[in-house]
């Protein structure tokens, strides 16, 4: 067993002045390790194209979850899809990437421009076979991934970005390719990925998308496991149990809070330098202590990475903010969205006494708060989220 | 002479910052970068005092705007 997981984030731009989107993506874990993800375009647009796509791309998933052939999920597709009243066929087209006990990665396409792998930042083509199922041409490939591949899963409104406007022939899947390696890093996110894709197919159409276009990234990667301590423990005799708890587990340690890094560095025996680096105003400077992969203060950084995960979600660009500050919540949350698949938080109750001055900003509830909060959002990026109270 | 300066959160809410910065300022201008230690610490436990800054063991409460009255009063005459 290797230790890959994958990353999957996918997004969509509707066709303008549709409120439904005609691409639908679907995702069903199998387990740890498996995943099956499905692509699908509906023909033509709005509610009709949606209804198809979503209809195919959870037919798919569903059977092939269940171990189902090919073949026999084409078939279902085809007698099962509503005709389209106007053009007297059903018809979605689809593309399905399925990752194999993260060893292997099936894929199987069927009029969908296909799939990119970027294989260490460089393009790879991936060998088909092709099949006749029904009629369809559907092309069909199995090949073992590797950590940093990326796989990139596209409906056809990403290829015809720009056509006829500020593209002759709309930008082409070799174009998107030279884009793609172009602006390629290692450290970057399947999430970043696809945002770059998208709002730069937004700018081709020129904020006006003559289709519906959707870009699916799966990225391989290693789990990384960090581990987080915040507040110390409501009874001052856990102290040593909370501390040897989290020094134990495998992984990146991160202490935040002043009274909580004084317990850690009392844990470790070692001193702690805190640092004059005001980045930025408003966040407290962080403190090293030898043993420790990163400490910062607690509330106000926290606070600020939550708003952080907050903006990531909903795509509202501000990646520039935390991608290269060097400030407690940039680095923070830069070790928490990118590096992270696995996160354990080790959350102190005890209530700060002075923190309960009520001209203070911050207190005990609000401090709960932004760490089930956190949770939340970490868990929306695919994270897996332990929380453990003391 | 070492000073220290609380810059845990409800001090950093209440100016530390501003305290470090005037600080910095002053030792610079008095020209006592080799006599003064200037260091960060979190949380003393004294947040409802805050700004907390130390000379040795003896604690103060500072404000941003009692900083230069402080350094002039309490600092120099401990050179």
């Amino acid at each position: 067993m290797n230790n890959l997981c994958t990353e999957i984030d996918y997004r969509s731009l509707n066709k303008f002045g549709e409120e439904l989107c005609g691409d639908h993506v679907d995702v069903v874990e199998q387990g740890e390790n498996s995943s099956i993800i499905v692509l699908a375009d509906g023909l033509g647009s709005g509610v009709k194209a949606n209804i198809l796509s979503t209809l195919t791309a959870k037919i798919i998933s569903t059977m092939m979850a269940q171990s189902m052939s090919i073949e026999d999920c084409v078939a279902t597709i085809a007698s099962t899809l509503p005709v389209c009243s106007v053009r007297g066929i059903a018809y979605s087209t689809f593309s399905i990437i399925r990752i194999i006990d993260s060893e292997e990665a099936e894929i199987i396409q069927y009029d969908n421009p296909h799939v990119i792998l970027l294989r260490n930042g460089k393009n790879v083509e991936i060998p088909e076979t092709v099949l006749e199922i029904e009629g369809k041409t559907i092309y069909q490939s199995r090949i073992p991934i590797k950590r940093n591949d990326i796989f990139i899963g596209m409906s056809d409104g990403a290829v015809h970005a720009g056509v006829g406007k500020l593209l002759n022939f709309g930008w082409k899947r070799e174009d998107i390719i030279h884009f793609l390696e172009t602006l390629y890093d290692v450290r970057f996110t399947a999430k970043i990925i696809t945002g770059m894709l998208l709002d730069q197919c937004g700018k081709l159409y020129q904020n006006e998308p003559g289709d519906d276009t959707t870009v699916c990234t799966i990225k391989i990667r290693n789990r990384e496991q960090i581990n987080l301590v915040v507040g110390p423990p409501a009874n001052p005799n856990d102290v040593r149990k909370m501390m040897s708890l989290f020094f134990s587990k495998e992984g990146k340690h991160i202490v935040c809070g002043g009274t909580t890094s004084s317990l850690a560095a009392k844990f470790l025996d070692k001193p702690i330098k805190a640092e004059f680096n005001y980045v930025d105003p408003s966040i407290p400077p962080t403190a090293e202590i030898e043993g420790v992969d990163l400490v910062t203060e607690g509330v106000l950084t926290i606070n600020r990475v939550l708003t952080y995960a907050q903006n990531y979600l909903e795509n509202k660009g501000s990646y520039g903010q935390w991608r290269s500050k060097r400030d407690g919540a940039s680095l923070l949350a830069r070790i928490l969205f990118e590096e992270a698949t696995d996160i354990n938080f080790y959350v102190g109750k005890a209530v700060n006494p002075a923190h309960q001055n009520p001209d203070l900003p911050i207190n005990f509830s609000i401090k709960m708060r932004l760490v089930d909060e956190l949770s939340d959002c970490l868990r929306k990026m695919g994270k897996r989220i332990k929380v453990s109270y003391f | 002479m070492k000073i220290t300066v609380c810059i845990g959160s409800s001090c950093h809410l209440k100016g530390s910052r501003e305290v470090v910065e005037e600080l910095q300022q002053l030792i610079a201008d008095n020209d006592l970068k080799d006599k003064i230690d200037l260091c960060g610490t979190f949380c003393m436990g004294n947040c409802v005092n805050g700004v907390n800054v130390t000379i040795g063991e003896e604690i103060f409460s500072l404000k941003p705007e009692t900083t230069k009255n402080f350094f002039e009063t309490q600092v120099l005459k401990r050179i």
